[in-house]
């Protein structure tokens, strides 16, 4: 029963991949017929994909598409690799301070809303001006957008604790330290995760939005160099897939930490299959 | 032994419990109760939901203090017998730790009471066996029916070796099947452990088939109302549920209630 339930739970995923790859080639065709330059517009997949094996070198120093977007998205990948974590612990430490205290809570929770509410657009060249350097203007940004999600959603976890493992563990004198070890942070781990999940394809967006505003080498930076025609539009779309693609993993890749760290989850899912 | 007999191994005298709603309304949980229970007794507390049944339980374990009045556990203040570790509660939902294997689940208690490693592991076992779960320890809670869980649960109060057992309507969320099993695994164990125990419920035959006591309690406000004297013999066993005499005691019951 539940096994079939998973396998048609890959089917599931395959027929909606072939649906998006149908209407994206029907409007490329229909793109195709109307306008002159419909590789700027709407080019196939199969041209998009063929772009990226391409061996011709596209810049100067003797690049590929490949190479190029590979050596960018070390650059911005790995800063908003750094950010992610650096916002992924100040998260959970604010959420563990606003759990510890009403006060904290009151006074921090409006901030993290506001923070929430900037665009990243307008925060970005801010701390852009502030910092003065394109990587920790990225680390920056990714840092704060990932602190958000995880505070709140970790907040939400120690909150959703019930009454009865209160009670459970005030019968057993617990101390406020074994309260947390032991009920609070264990129960909060799957909220902490959904936490992960949301912002870590947000991080790696906004590392690459970061990089549109100066020049480097960053994947948002060759974005915008090859949109404004300094070399072939197809380094935007390789980037385009690219980006889309990492930014899906990013998430499974946290479902895969959390099921790694807890037995529970994994020894569940055996015995259904 | 013989002077212990004679103290109430519970006493619960005059005690009052009064919460605001959620409007700030004064609503009376509990209006002078007074109970003794004995050591070694088997008791129910018995209403309705809104009699304050459980308030009480969780007064006696001091999850709650009350407004006025006075409570002794083993001739100890509430709190006195909670930091002791005098009493195991079994929770109207199991309360297990989904993260932990049954095993682990019910070391939880024995980690904080700072038990040595072999005699944590031997008195897993030894609780494992009581409630029939021996198989199971290695098991996730997810991975057990609603009636294991709450054997792990029953298992993880005794674990802790107290002398009372508390039990918060432990049953209520069971099919009518898996609860009156549980009720007989519950008696053995009684029997076997010479606990007392104090069982809250709503089910005017469960708490017959059980107790030898059963206190009645009426809602609005929560207050005593009969204290009824179960003199089934012991032990009891399911043929019992369908003699006059049981008949007869949950006739009795049900009139002594006032007020719904």
């Amino acid at each position: 029963m539940i096994k079939r339930i998973t396998s048609s739970k890959g089917i599931v995923t395959a027929v909606w991949v072939l649906g998006l790859v149908v209407i994206w080639e029907i409007c490329a065709f229909i793109v195709g017929a109307t306008q002159r330059t419909p590789v700027n517009v709407l080019p196939h997949l199969y041209q998009i994909i063929g772009s990226f094996f391409d061996t011709k070198s596209i810049t100067g120093s003797g690049d590929t598409i490949a190479t190029l977007v590979f050596s960018s998205a070390a650059e911005t990948l790995s800063r908003a690799l750094i950010g992610f974590i650096i916002g992924m612990v100040l998260g959970y430490i604010l959420a563990l301070l606003m759990h510890l205290s009403h006060i904290v809570e009151k006074i921090a929770f409006p901030y993290l809303m506001i923070i929430q509410m900037i665009p990243i657009l307008g925060m970005a060249p801010i701390v852009l001006s502030i910092t003065g350097d394109i990587s920790s203007a990225r680390i920056i940004i990714a840092a704060i957008l990932t602190f958000y999600p995880v505070s709140t959603n970790t907040l939400a976890g120690f909150k959703s604790v019930g009454r009865e493992r209160h009670e459970l563990m005030r019968s057993y004198g617990a101390s406020k330290f074994q309260l947390y070890t032991k009920m609070l942070i264990p129960s909060a781990m799957s909220y902490f995760f959904t936490g992960l999940k949301i912002s870590a394809p947000m991080a790696i967006t906004a590392s690459i939005l970061v990089d549109t505003l100066q020049g480097g080498n960053g994947l948002g930076c060759m974005l915008s160099q090859s949109l404004k025609g300094s070399m072939t539009r197809f380094v935007f779309w390789d980037i385009v897939i690219f980006s889309a693609v990492i930014g899906v993993l990013s998430y499974y890749l946290m479902g895969v930490i959390e099921r790694a760290i807890t037995p529970s989850k994994r020894k569940a899912k055996k015995k259904a299959q | 032994m013989s002077e212990k007999t004679n103290a109430p191994e519970i006493s619960v005298k005059n005690v009052s419990m009064v919460f605001s709603d959620s409007k700030g309304n004064p609503v009376q949980a509990l209006k002078n109760v007074s109970i003794d229970i004995q050591k070694g007794e088997f008791i129910s507390l018995l209403g309705p939901s809104g009699c304050g049944k459980s308030t009480l339980l969780r007064i006696v374990s001091d999850l709650l203090t009350p407004t006025s009045g006075e409570v002794t556990v083993c001739g100890k203040t509430p709190r006195e017998t909670r930091l002791e570790q005098k009493f195991g509660i079994v929770f109207q939902n199991p309360v297990l730790l989904d993260w932990r294997t049954v095993r682990k689940n019910i070391r939880l208690p024995l980690e904080m009471m700072k038990v040595p490693k072999e005699e944590q592991a031997s008195r897993i076992e030894q609780v494992l066996e009581l409630v029939g779960l021996k198989e199971f320890g290695n098991s996730y809670p997810g991975q057990l029916s609603g009636g294991m869980q709450q054997r792990v649960g029953i298992a993880r109060a005794l674990a802790i070796q107290p002398d009372i057992l508390l039990m918060d309507e432990p049953f209520s969320a069971l099919d009518e099947f898996t609860r009156e099993k549980l009720n007989d695994d519950v008696l053995s164990i009684w029997r076997k452990t010479n606990k007392t125990v104090l069982f809250v419920t709503h089910n005017i035959a469960e708490s017959v088939y059980m107790s030898d006591r059963i206190c009645v309690l009426s809602p609005h406000p929560g207050r005593l109302s009969a204290i009824v004297d179960v003199d089934l013999p012991r032990p009891r066993n399911a043929d019992m549920r369908g003699t006059p005499e049981f008949a007869a005691l949950v006739e009795k019951v049900r009139n002594s209630f006032e007020g719904i």
